[in-house]
């Protein structure tokens, strides 16, 4: 049956209630985003995998249908306005039978909007797997009867009670009767003394998994063993940003030229056979090879959100993060963009707050990636001597490459805390307040899925834009001379009109042109200007090119210069285009790269300065 | 004497909720299940002024210094 006449059943809860774990076991892959004019979050969307006449919408999780944040307002609006504009058929309101009695407060607030708005609704009270584990009972019967609404105990992770689902769907066809009892209280603690008292009749009774987790927080936050599983962890994410994921990109890379080896003899040579070659093949090669960065690093941090520690890793990270104006939460999308922006701006949408999440997008373009590693690798080796001091301990060129991954995470820190101080509005904030969810061994299944969808929004979204980037800027490298000298292209007369720019500097135009070209990744500086020089494959062999500079009497003002520029400048087509998805504007991008840019030149002239006049 | 306050493995009563406080912080600590008469426990208190794990009914929340000291307690 088409989706069109299928009946729209809205999945609303809490987080960490379960409800994004039902909504991917009821819909397995058949998952899109719900279009729906004038709502402006994500609502995914999927067929029942069980009943095509049913199709489930899983709103974003939130506390309470009371907002308190921008980003609440937004998502309790979308709610509203889907039941308002009678887009759904019924509402499932997933609680967690362990914890029933918070539940139910959210469950009697969803009662009363389904009743103003006249939906049906029933309460899908998850977790009972683990109430059974705890040989504890509730009675959702006797629920059901107080509340008038059906109630049915599932399990989204053993898939119990699922079968019932769409029994239960068809059963509730009227609204709910509002909620009512002889409790007077005022209007703000009402709800809660109902589902205390609810909780109390109907709950399950005594201690659940808390001491179990309070055994393990104990030792995650232990001053000492918690510093060091932390390390320990985070190294772990990081190494498999790097190596896990590099094989794959090499297979990426390696595949994309298999391609290119087949198809490129097959159209004939001239500027067909260019274009194939450096835009599609080489651009696509250039945004392509992110997409096992994506995949593993989405599938780790969803691993460690889901067997929550990346909970007790924001209590850690909190107190020294409040400080330049972050969260807890920013560290990981942080490290992330260590290895690489994208990632990491993907990682941020774990910290809840707009506010936090927009200045942890401020910071994650300045942190080390490693697409700065081979510009920073080239400089270093032109201009710093190979020599070792201490006895072989301290190397020189160690210590340039630690300085400049030093200079980028202060810097982002230094602009986290400069623009959280500049306004009123980024001060204040949500309270930290944040669930301890249990812990728990990772679903497997949903993770992969979350991090296959992660990079298909990637390519599919961010991709057009960096394609169009790069047939832009090959374009203007290649024509009107047809690729014969990058010199006397477009891109190369460009180089030259801003070389009054790059000159205080100490850098003539062919720099200018490797800074232009790496607009569109970092790493593409050290291949232009391995053309500008006249050596190709430049990337692989970095000492000629590095002597080239060196001969070419570069001074060493220009060079430090030049590591600071990139250090600061945001020149990568991709993080913006990303930004971009993410932000749902360009407004963020353009600032960002407009002043990243005017604060990376002014560094570089004045670093160009100081070290001129000590040298 | 406030939440904040509370050392690790000892618990208290919410008695009230600071009068600074803005009221949608008071409501949602209320639906979180901070509200008064509600017994609170602090499970830890990580050193260095990390934010503490306070125990309400069967969930662990953990709170910053900035919020916690906004919760009065007996």
């Amino acid at each position: 049956m088409p989706i069109a006449s299928a009946a729209k059943i809205a999945l609303i809860g809490s987080p960490n209630s379960g409800k994004s774990l039902l909504f991917n076991r009821l819909t397995g892959l058949n998952q899109k985003v719900a279009n729906f004019p004038g709502i402006t979050v994500d609502i995914a969307s999927g067929q029942s995998l069980d009943d095509s006449s049913i199709q489930y919408l899983d709103f974003p999780g939130v506390y309470s249908l009371q907002a308190i944040s921008g980003e609440e307002k937004v998502a309790v609006e979308a709610f509203t306005q889907a039941l308002e504009e009678n887009l759904l058929d019924t509402v499932i309101c997933v609680v967690d039978s362990t914890r029933l009695e918070k539940g139910l407060i959210f469950a009697l607030q969803v009662l009363e909007t389904c009743h103003n708005y006249n939906k049906p609704m029933l309460i899908a009270a998850n977790m009972v797997d683990v109430l059974d584990q705890h040989s504890m009972q509730f009675d959702p019967q006797g629920l059901a009867e107080t509340l008038k609404i059906p109630v049915l105990p599932i399990s989204a992770r053993t898939g119990l009670g699922l079968s019932e689902l769409p029994g239960a769907i068809a059963t509730a066809n009227v609204p709910p009767q509002k909620f009512e009892s002889d409790i007077i209280a005022s209007d703000e603690s009402i709800n809660h003394l109902h589902a205390q008292q609810l909780a109390e009749q109907h709950g399950p009774k005594g201690d659940l998994l808390i001491n179990t987790q309070t055994r393990l927080d104990s030792f995650f936050l232990h001053s000492w063993f918690g510093g060091l599983s932390f390390f320990v962890i985070m190294y772990l994410l990081f190494q498999s940003i790097f190596s896990w994921a590099a094989p794959v990109m090499d297979a990426v890379e390696a595949g994309i030229g298999w391609l290119a080896s087949i198809v490129l003899p097959v159209i004939p040579v001239g500027v067909a056979t260019d274009f194939a070659s450096d835009a599609i093949f080489g651009g696509i090669g250039a945004f392509l090879v992110f997409v096992p960065q994506i995949f593993v690093l989405t599938l780790v941090v969803g691993m460690l959100e889901d067997s929550g520690y990346l909970a007790r890793a924001a209590v850690i990270c909190h107190k020294p993060l409040r400080f330049f104006g972050l969260t807890g939460k920013s560290f990981i999308p942080m490290l992330s963009g260590v290895a690489c922006a994208i990632p990491g701006i993907y990682a941020a949408r774990t910290v809840e707050s707009t506010r936090k999440r927009w200045l942890t997008y401020l910071a994650i373009p300045l942190m080390p990636c490693s697409a700065r590693l081979p510009v920073y690798t080239l400089i270093i080796a032109a201009f710093i001597p190979a020599n070792k001091a201490l006895g072989g301990l301290l190397g020189w060129q160690g210590l340039a490459m630690f300085s400049i991954y030093l200079l980028g995470i202060v810097c982002a820190l230094l602009v986290t805390a400069i623009v959280s101080r500049s306004s009123a509005e980024l001060r204040t904030d949500l309270p930290f307040v944040l669930e301890m969810p249990p812990y728990r061994l990772p679903s497997w299944k949903p993770l992969v899925r979350n991090a296959w969808n992660r990079c298909k929004h990637f390519v599919t979204k961010a991709g057009k834009v960096i394609f169009m980037v790069t047939v832009i800027i090959w374009i203007l490298g290649y024509f009107p001379n047809y690729g014969e000298s990058l010199g006397d292209s477009w891109l190369g007369t460009m180089g030259q009109w801003i070389e009054p720019v790059f000159e205080p500097i100490g850098l003539d135009w062919r720099y200018g042109v490797a800074i232009l070209s790496s607009f569109l990744a970092r790493e593409v500086f050290v291949g232009t200007l391995g053309t500008m020089f006249g050596i190709e494959g430049a990337q692989e062999d970095f000492s000629s090119l590095a002597q080239q500079i060196q001969d070419s009497g570069l001074p060493l003002g220009s060079g430090a210069a030049l590591l600071v520029f990139f250090a600061i400048a945001l020149q990568c087509v991709s993080t913006l285009a990303v930004l971009q998805r993410e932000t749902g504007s360009w407004r963020l991008p353009v600032q960002l790269f407009i002043s990243y840019s005017i604060f990376a030149y002014i560094a570089a002239l004045s670093v160009f300065n100081l070290v001129e006049l000590f040298t | 004497m406030t939440l904040w306050d509370l050392t690790q493995g000892a618990s208290a009563k919410v008695s009230s909720f600071k009068s600074n406080i803005q009221s949608g912080y008071r409501t949602r600590l209320s639906e979180l299940g901070f509200h008064p008469g509600e017994h609170i426990s602090c499970v830890l208190s990580p050193s260095l002024g990390a934010p503490k794990l306070y125990r309400v009914n069967n969930t662990v929340y953990s709170l910053d210094d900035s919020i916690a000291s906004l919760i009065e307690v007996a």
